[in-house]
């Protein structure tokens, strides 16, 4: 059985201005010890997809109003809030972008780790703070035991987001959902925390889900990755399969428009740039929602004017477009990757 | 003569504590001694990570913060001993483009009042002239001129992007400062803004200084590269040089690190990395 | 990166207008402007919405209503409403049909005074407010924008003058200047009430200063008083109307309180303290006299509070919706 099964996931925002569908039909699995890339640009549902497993979109004015989120068998979305909140830090833990602000600035590191660790295991305050210890060494903090009594102000971006993965491990969950892990901190920073947790996903032994807009990231990180737009998601491959053969147009579009560092003519030559913007999600486009910017569609194809199916174009390869690249019948220009 | 010359720039931050009067207790560098050079026409590109310095020095060089030390030629005219009339004046040939596409345009302006305020005080035109050249303007940065009386909130990040490049170019500069113009939008945004940004120097004859965290983005943009790191100027040189083959160690560690969206280079690098603290474990 | 042919279509795209059913670069979209919103959020405050209404409905009376036995054929069949006719023999009458509110102790109609009184308070409430406003935005502006030692000495002199006690400091102005009449009122309960507006000013226009279209206009060579007029304090227009209202009160209450204790503007032109003050002599007897002006004034005052509750929860950004 998969560790977790998303299944037509929709979680709509209800506005004055109108329904904003977030996620409109989110479908995944994922396999234990594994890392599930979800990649997409802002507003393309990613985030809330993320919360909607964990429920926590604010329930006004966002509601999930369709589908499963079966983790290890259970259904989580029918779950209470107290229900909710054991599996929370214990089973799926999730860690969030910037560390500047996931972290309260007036309690000790200390507290904010026993804190959790408490809630879930009862124990008494020297054994949380054993454990605590043990958790900064985790995420090599030097000097851990030292560091207990500081406040999040003393640390580093990096070191904050460091501790933020010592909170989010401290129960030992089984998925560690990673939201933008990487974004807020230096380059240099970002690869120490991806390599801390792949390590940890090892010897933890649990599985990830990392959301991010950074293709590169997903290229080190993830094993399978699934492309969003637009509140759904259009694409789903194996990380190799789907750099070496992007299937979607906008996955291919994406790839393209990543300035590169390496090669020839960068600086004469122009970037593929995608022309328009994301639809509107209140009242998203029947058709394909990629259409209008779509540079294969025609008018007369039938993805103008309904949706089109997910389906599967090789094994492990999911795409939802009409022009997916290996069946197009012209290539246009070949686009390396 | 090049169009920018800059030598030894510092830029220091007093550091103060105090109860009732602050009081200055020590400085923060955040510019350490800074020298280039920009010829005219050619894209410089500025990089570094979070707190290098590189966007002060932009703000230094357009004396916007005003420098503590070192000297700001342009145009062959030393900047930083210019007195406030003279500055303004120097203004209309250097711009500059902020990254945040939120704060940096007025909420309570219109767009076209916003992109015809550069023209405005410097007295440019009559007031039917300047509503057509703001209109100008926005049609070459790919803005549709018809939502001049509109307001900046009703308008994506990219377009607002689009309005601060039209402001910038109002008066017609001969130098860009570009700070971290596509950091705050998405890839498929940042490329058109880049290609716009492209376009515009060729069909300008425009000399930019392009500031940017984003190692790719820079590359794309630039003649020649300058690497900050705390501070200081580590490392300048042609760009293809700089990235094929990086003298300075910081430098060679910023490269290394960028993530490229390649899986199995990627991949080579973790192993890499692994074996790296391995060993480093073992000695 | 092979040129794509694709990318001739990004320039035009971008210049037409919508495309299709998704807008292209050149599409504004569609979304809510900060007052829209706020009002959305007000309207939805039902407190605010009924201080409101109230409001609006206790200035609108004050200055009708003493009109309108000016025009003929209204009030014919409600005779002697007239504030200024004194008939002792209708001396503080209770309520009735002829005086909806009774009579005072010259048998002047109640309903029409209060009314009258009314305009009194309100007029130098509100004018006491601006003068506040006037003096605080300029010393907050001042001392915000200029920074440094200049804000830091302000500030402390400002601190020193917190201390003054707002209501005697009137009443020696008062004294120092002699007559009593609106528009010294207005100066002696607006010159130590303006220190709040100022901080908040001042706290405005600091974080302001920090947003990147200030640093473009200077960057575009606007001089420093373009950007304090027309970048700055246009954008403080939220803070300073919920000031108006918190202000109002407080300057309302002052001048009802000095009108009481006999420093108030004499009748007729009596002002709802003054009233309230001519009432204390003889509330055993008739207590309409004193009760009418003090509920008159606490609705005022309540209505302005909860306005600016309501305002200021309309305008905070943080609770915006997503």
């Amino acid at each position: 059985m998969a560790l977790l099964e998303v299944r037509d996931l929709q979680t709509h925002f209800f506005t004055r201005e109108g329904v904003v569908k977030a996620v409109d039909g989110v479908s995944f699995t994922l396999e234990k010890g594994k890392t599930l890339g979800i990649v997409g640009e802002s507003g393309c549902g990613k985030s809330v997809t993320a919360l909607s497993i964990m429920g926590l979109i604010p329930k006004p004015p966002a509601k999930i109003v369709g589908g499963e989120v079966l983790f290890e068998g259970r259904d989580l979305t029918k779950l209470s809030e107290r229900q909710l909140e054991d599996v929370r830090g214990k089973e799926i833990a999730m860690i969030f972008q910037d560390p500047m602000t996931s972290l309260n600035p007036t309690l000790k590191i200390g507290t904010q780790i026993t804190e959790v660790i408490r809630r879930h295991y009862g124990v008494g305050k020297d054994e949380a703070r054993k454990r605590a210890v043990g958790l900064l060494d985790e995420v090599h903090i030097p000097n851990a035991a030292g560091r207990l009594d500081d406040y999040p102000h003393r640390f580093s971006g990096g070191m904050r987001q460091r501790v933020m993965i010592a909170i989010a491990l401290s129960c030992n969950p089984k998925l560690l959902i990673a939201d933008e892990p990487t974004t807020a901190l230096d380059v240099t920073v970002q690869a120490q925390v991806l390599d801390l947790l792949d390590e940890l996903r090892h010897s933890h032994d649990m599985s990830m889900i990392i959301i991010t807009h950074d293709m590169g990231v997903v290229a080190e990180a993830a094993d399978d990755i699934i492309v969003m737009y637009a509140g759904q998601f259009v694409e789903q491959a194996t990380t190799l399969d789907l750099f070496d053969h992007p299937e979607h147009p906008y996955t291919e579009a994406l790839l393209g428009a990543l300035p590169q560092i390496e090669g020839e003519g960068i600086r004469e030559g122009r970037l593929t740039a995608i022309p328009g913007r994301p639809p509107d999600l209140i009242d998203p486009p029947v058709a394909c929602r990629f259409g209008p910017r779509c540079p294969y569609a025609n008018r007369k194809d039938s993805c103008t004017t309904t949706m089109p199916e997910l389906r599967e174009i090789r094994p492990g390869h999911l795409v939802r477009s009409a022009h997916p690249t290996s069946e197009r019948a012209e290539v246009r220009e070949e686009v390396p990757v | 003569m090049s169009l920018l010359e800059v030598r030894e720039l510092e830029k220091h931050f007093p550091v103060k504590s105090g109860v009732l009067f602050d009081r200055t207790v020590g400085h923060v560098k955040a510019v350490d001694g800074v020298s280039f050079e920009i010829e005219e026409g050619e894209t410089l590109g500025l990089v570094g990570e979070s707190g290098s310095g590189k966007s002060t020095t932009g703000y230094c060089i357009l004396r916007l913060l005003e420098p503590s030390a070192g000297s700001v030629k342009f145009m062959d005219r030393e900047l930083t001993t210019m007195g406030r009339e003279e500055i303004r004046k120097v203004r209309r040939e250097m711009q500059i483009v902020f990254q945040d596409p939120y704060s940096s345009l007025d909420p309570r302006m219109t767009v076209g009042n916003i992109v015809g305020e550069p023209l405005q005080v410097h007295g440019i035109g009559s007031s039917r002239g300047r509503r057509s050249r703001v209109r100008e303007l926005l049609d070459v940065v790919g803005f549709n001129p018809g939502f001049v009386n509109r307001y900046p909130h009703e308008f994506s990040g990219g377009q607002r992007q689009r309005i601060g490049i039209a402001r910038a170019l109002a008066l017609n500069p001969r130098l860009i400062v570009c700070d971290e113009p596509v950091s705050a939008l998405d890839v498929s945004i940042q490329a058109q803004i880049l290609n716009l940004l492209k376009d515009l120097q060729r069909d300008f004859g425009l000399t930019y200084l392009f500031i940017a965290h984003d190692l790719a983005v820079v590359r794309a943009m630039s003649d020649r590269i300058a690497v900050m790191n705390r501070g200081k100027l580590v490392e300048i040189g042609p760009a293809e040089q700089v990235y094929t083959n990086p003298q300075d160690d910081y430098t060679k560690a910023l490269l290394s690190a960028v993530p490229v969206p390649d899986p199995r280079k990627m991949q080579e690098r973790k192993t890499q990395r692994r074996k790296l603290r391995h060993a480093l474990a073992e000695a | 990166m092979a040129v794509s042919p694709k990318d001739t279509r990004v320039r035009a795209a971008t210049l037409a207008g919508p495309v299709g059913q998704a807008g292209t670069a050149g599409e504004a979209l569609r979304q809510a402007s900060l007052w829209r919103d706020a009002w959305y959020r007000y309207v939805r405050n039902k407190g605010a919405v009924i201080a409101g209404v109230v409001f609006v409905l206790l200035v609108l009376y004050c200055y009708l209503i003493p009109g309108f036995w000016k025009i003929p054929g209204i009030w014919t069949s409600l005779a002697d409403i007239d504030p200024y006719a004194v008939e002792f023999a209708d001396a503080r009458q209770g309520m009735s049909l002829a005086h909806p509110l009774g009579t005072d102790r010259f048998g002047r109609d109640m309903l029409a005074r209060t009314a009258l009184g009314g305009q009194v308070s309100i007029q130098i409430g509100f004018a006491a407010t601006l003068v506040i406003l006037v003096i605080g935005i300029a010393y907050g502006s001042i001392s915000g924008f200029v920074g440094g030692m200049v804000d830091n000495a302000m500030m402390r002199f400002l601190d020193a003058l917190y201390g003054l006690p707002y209501l005697p400091f009137a009443i020696i102005t008062l004294a120092i200047i002699g007559t009593i009449n609106i528009w010294t009122m207005t100066i002696a309960l607006s010159i130590a009430s303006w220190f709040t507006t100022a901080r908040i000013v001042r706290g405005q226009i600091i974080s302001l200063k920090e947003n990147d279209y200030v640093r473009a206009a200077k960057a575009v060579g606007a001089r420093w008083h373009r950007i304090l007029l027309r970048h700055l304090l246009p954008n403080t227009l939220g803070v300073l109307i919920i000031a108006v209202f918190l202000e109002l009160p407080g300057v309302v209450l002052g001048e009802a309180f000095l009108s009481f204790i006999g420093l108030g503007i004499s009748p007729p032109e009596a002002s709802w303290g003054a009233m309230a003050q001519d009432g204390r002599a003889v509330y055993r007897v008739q207590p309409l006299l004193i009760v009418i002006p003090s509920v008159a004034i606490a609705m005022l005052v309540l209505c302005a509070n909860f306005i600016a509750d309501g305002m200021r929860d309309a305008l905070d950004p943080r609770t915006r919706e997503t």
